[in-house]
């Protein structure tokens, strides 16, 4: 792949107190790719997740979003970004408990000023794609975490997003279920052509992508997107 | 049920919730905080009743002694006394002239000894009074030297405005009484039934939202508490255990509570003295709580918050991986929520009508079941009207959408939280139409006629001549417009007593101008030199005396001007002319009528009259503010022990507007105990879900939406709460209204109490708002 990134991080950095979380890490991701960000707890992936994502701000380096310094941006305007480019799976799901799982996918759309009918019929197409769709009228408490994560999945995909940023999206499941969901991830992001940036620390679930990244220490160690 | 083991899981419960942690001490100093306000509420209205028993022993404590024995004659230790009551800008004064009649008279309480001849001691609050420039108007009229202070045991409290004067003018004829000692027991003043019947409720009223709040706290922190009994379960403890260390939890915060409310109580009883409701304060000694009822709030506030704790835990599994709570919630029923309204208004309706407002005795006990299961089952109504609202809520934009689902999945905690607004609001808008009701009664059964007159005075005068200059005296103080004068006497039958007599008739007698004349009675003309005759109509209720006034009031009967049996000499006779028309009397503006003869001065000239009085009704220009005062000023220079009422209703008025304002304070401050452990609640609720907000704001959720999510999740129970108030108080208050044979006066009476549970959302949503903001970041999705 030789277009240019999608997503362009360079010499990020963020700590939490004294702690570093990310020192001069750099990271790119070119559109429609499926990239695994691997490393041991506490190495810094999820920071890396949340600065890529807009939903923490660096504090140094640079990130560019489709040509633009998302870093410049205000809070409301990276939350309309995340509104409209980008969707989240997080590893247990975070289904909004009161809402039932077609509300809960529909929520994004709804969140970006969609009608509540349009969005909840667009929802349950894709609790159809995700093959949950016998859980739309149920409360995230009444389906087991399998069908919840892949609600998750739905809910991440629904609005059309450009950039999937799952973190640890099988972390709570048995593998077969973990299996299921990796391969209804990758298969509806390479259908929509959404990239997908990947933290997790299981070589089975980062054998789904098309390449890996390590993040040790806060900073990215090995990769292979320079080749 | 094994004690030892009762008493060890319930140990460590308690070790639980002062060693869990930063947040498990919190949530133990919140429930403490919580449980301590309430105490401290019922601490203080448990106190109500001593408070007001020691302002009657004090102030029988400080009165003269008359009760064992009329002293004929002055001795070395005898005093004579009279004492004024009056008032200084609308507050209550009232003074003790003594004159003793030996050395060894007694000394008053509260002071060193009797004040030489014009020297006087004052409460701190009259010398604070007099010193400043606003008392410049009051030292006028106190023409005494200020030689001392009295002492706490002369007040009934720390605010009255109090002064022991020695008045050397009195006599046996101007006093009160002659003395020997201090102190007699005066016989308590029944209530009446109005009174008591607003006391009942005001109490019902307090006590049930403090219940409440105990009861809601107690719950605090329930999610965290429910992951710690799970860790138990996983270590091997069984059900029953869980619960009993849950107990032991809750217990440890109420007991703390207790502490903490006594701390509140003694501290703030210490502000007594600086709280003045309807001429009211006390001494803080005086604030002492009634021993049954304190002993009670002791073993209620401990025993309640166990209860409602293995009360909440009754629907939640406690497994070892987790707490489970019951999957689909129990239909809320209403049939038995009905049942406790209907049982109240089964005690109360049977009353309606069955009370006189001048009835000294009421059943307590029946109308304060009937208030408190009225307002129970209001409380009780709301978890299920709210329920059956939310669960028809659909469609809005997504704030709506989550606050109503979040309402449809767990309503009880919301409506728990809601219930003790119900009760207070309700509460205060029945007391707000009973006061308004009261109010109104009072204000007609004065029946003063206040365009006619505001100030009236009767004054002692050693002849008619000398009562007449004191009426042109007052009519001509500054801020008089007009005055209503009459020198008053009686006139007697004349001739001996008629076999069976022991009194001889008598009949009162007014001496006047034509225009004060008019005033008394409906006179078809009148000219100096007119003699009337106003006679009592058959069945007359304000003239006991009517037969005699008939026979003694004649047009053409012969009178004598003083009683022949108690006059030496010559006793004065007049004939009423043959020519004096009968009339008929008009009330006066104090409301009364006046029987008997009334005539012009040419008619009767300055004739010597037995004790004359002036009886001086005033009209003041209502520009000068202080034209009452300078009125009484001039009175009591005049006569020392004149008293000068006030006839204006704009007193009385005041009073019930402070109460009022009192109610609404109180129904305030309640209902702020409810918003704060709403409050609390809703703080809990957005820290449980720290992560799930945080993730809302991963894609993209505006602060916007989750604060109004926030806010209609108050807004919804809050506003469902006070429907049913509104609704329920309104509805209580016609009832209890129609026990007096009362009738409503103002239906909009809820919009003041409306008004502040509004306020109480937005404070609620707003103080949620800090916390809701910091939760969004992003640390909340951090797992490491």
């Amino acid at each position: 792949m030789n277009t240019a990134p999608l997503l362009e991080a360079t010499g990020l950095s963020k700590a939490y107190g004294p702690t570093a979380a990310l020192s001069g890490a750099d990271f790119a991701l070119r559109a429609g790719e499926v990239v695994a960000v691997m490393g041991p707890s506490g190495s810094g992936k999820s920071t890396l997740l949340h600065c890529l994502a807009g939903i923490v701000r660096p504090d140094a380096g640079t990130l560019a979003y489709d040509g633009r310094d998302i870093t410049a941006l205000s809070d409301t305007a990276r939350s309309a970004l995340r509104r409209t480019d980008f969707g989240f799976v997080f590893q247990f799901g975070q289904l909004v408990p009161e809402l039932s799982c077609v509300e809960n996918v529909a929520l994004p759309l709804r969140l970006n000023g969609e009608k509540r009918k349009a969005a909840e019929a667009r929802a349950l197409e894709w609790l159809a794609r995700l093959e949950v769709d016998d859980t739309a009228a149920k409360r995230p408490g009444e389906i087991s975490g399998g069908q919840g994560q892949r609600v998750a999945v739905a809910r991440a995909l629904v609005s059309s997003p450009r950039v999937i940023f799952a973190d640890e999206p099988t972390g709570a499941l048995d593998s077969l279920n973990g299996e299921r969901v990796m391969r209804l991830l990758t298969d509806a992001s390479r259908d929509t052509g959404a990239a997908v940036v990947l933290v997790t620390h299981e070589a089975r679930v980062a054998a789904w992508s098309d390449r890996e990244v390590v993040v040790r220490d806060g900073s990215v160690r090995s990769s292979e997107w320079a080749a | 049920m094994n004690p030892r083991i009762w008493a060890r899981d319930l140990a460590l419960g308690a070790r639980f919730a002062v060693t869990g942690g930063r947040s498990g001490v919190l949530r133990t100093l919140l429930t403490a905080a919580g449980v301590g306000f309430g105490v401290a509420l019922l601490l203080l209205a448990s106190s109500l009743p001593n408070m007001l028993f020691q302002r009657e022993v004090r102030e029988s404590a400080r009165a003269p002694d008359a009760s064992h024995r009329m002293i004929e004659e002055p001795g070395p230790g005898t005093f004579l006394h009279y004492t004024q009551y009056s008032s200084y800008r609308g507050a209550a004064l009232s003074g003790l002239l003594l004159k003793p009649e030996g050395p060894g008279a007694a000394v008053p309480p509260g002071t060193d000894g009797v004040p030489a001849a014009g020297e006087m001691l004052v409460s701190p609050a009259l010398g604070r009074l007099l010193g400043s420039p606003e008392g410049a108007l009051l030292k006028e009229r106190l023409p005494y030297e200020v030689v001392g202070t009295i002492g706490e045991p002369g007040l009934i409290g720390p605010n009255e405005l109090r002064y022991v004067a020695h008045a050397p003018f009195l006599t046996t004829d101007n006093y009160d009484g002659r003395g020997l000692r201090y102190g007699w027991s005066v016989p308590e003043e029944p209530m009446n039934a109005f009174l008591l019947l607003l006391v009942v409720i005001a109490y019902v009223v307090l006590l049930l939202p403090v219940l409440v709040f105990i009861g809601t706290a107690a719950r605090f922190g329930g999610e965290q508490r429910d992951r710690r009994l799970a860790a138990l379960r996983l270590v091997g403890a069984d059900n029953a255990t869980t619960r009993r260390v849950a107990a032991g939890e809750s217990l440890a915060g109420a007991l703390l509570g207790l502490v903490v409310g006594a701390g509140l109580f003694l501290a703030s009883r210490q502000f007594a003295g600086t709280v003045e409701i309807w001429d009211v304060n006390a001494f803080p000694s005086d604030v002492v709580p009634h021993t049954l009822l304190a002993l009670l709030v002791l073993a209620v506030v401990p025993v309640s918050s166990v209860v409602v704790t293995l009360l909440a835990l009754r629907g939640v599994a406690i497994e070892p991986l987790g707490v489970v709570r019951t999957s689909t919630p129990r239909r809320r029923r209403l049939w038995w929520r009905l049942l406790i309204l209907a049982a109240g208004a089964a005690l109360l309706v049977p009353a309606v009508g069955g009370i006189q407002v001048e009835d000294t005795g009421i059943d307590t006990f029946t109308i304060g079941a009937g208030t408190v299961l009225v307002l129970i089952g209001l409380t009780g109504l709301l978890p299920w009207l709210v329920e059956a609202a939310v669960k028809r809520l659909r469609g809005g934009p997504v704030s709506w959408q989550l606050a109503v689902r979040r309402l449809q999945l767990s309503s009880g905690t919301a409506a728990r939280a809601v219930s003790g607004i119900v009760v207070a609001a309700a509460g205060a808008i029945a007391l707000q139409m009973l006061f308004q009701a009261m109010e109104h009664t009072f204000t007609a059964e004065t029946g003063h006629d206040t365009s006619r007159a505001q100030l009236q005075t009767s004054l002692d005068a050693r002849d008619g001549a000398d009562a007449r200059r004191t009426i042109d005296r007052l009519a001509a103080v500054e801020g008089v417009t007009g005055v209503i004068g009459t020198v008053d006497s009686h006139v007697y039958r004349h001739g001996p007593l008629k076999p069976g007599e022991e009194f001889r008739p008598i009949a009162p007698f007014s001496v006047g101008d034509c225009a004060s004349l008019r005033e008394y009675a409906v006179l078809p003309s009148c000219a100096d030199g007119d003699v009337f005759v106003v006679v009592p109509p058959k069945g007359a209720t304000d003239a006991p005396d009517a037969p005699r006034i008939r026979e003694t009031a004649r047009p053409g009967a012969l009178v004598t001007l003083r009683d022949p049996a108690e006059t030496k000499g010559t006793v004065p006779e007049w004939r009423i002319p043959a020519t004096a028309r009968v009339v008929t009397a008009r009330p006066d503006p104090v409301g009364l009528h006046r029987y008997g003869v009334l005539a012009t001065p040419r008619a009767i000239g300055a004739a010597p009259l037995e004790n004359p009085r002036s009886e001086v009704l005033v009209r003041l220009d209502p520009s000068l503010p202080d034209a009452p005062e300078v009125v009484r000023n001039a009175a009591l220079e005049i006569d020392p022990t004149a008293t000068v009422r006030g006839l204006s209703d704009t007193e009385q008025s005041s009073k019930f507007l402070s109460v009022r304002t009192g109610i609404l304070v109180g129904s305030t401050l309640t209902m702020l105990l409810v918003a704060a452990s709403l409050l609390v609640a809703t703080l809990e609720q957005l820290r449980d879900r720290k992560r799930l907000l945080s993730s809302l704001v991963a894609f993209g959720t505006r602060r916007t939406t989750l604060g109004c999510s926030v806010l209609w999740q108050t807004a919804v129970p809050i506003a469902l709460g006070l429907a049913l108030a509104v609704a329920g108080g309104l509805g209580l208050g016609s009832v209890l209204l129609a026990m007096t044979g009362q009738r409503v006066h103002d239906w909009w009476v809820f919009l003041p109490v409306v008004g502040v549970g509004a306020a109480l959302i937005a404070a609620v949503t707003l103080l949620s708002l800090p916390l809701l903001w910091r939760l969004m970041r992003a640390d909340g999705l951090r797992t490491e």
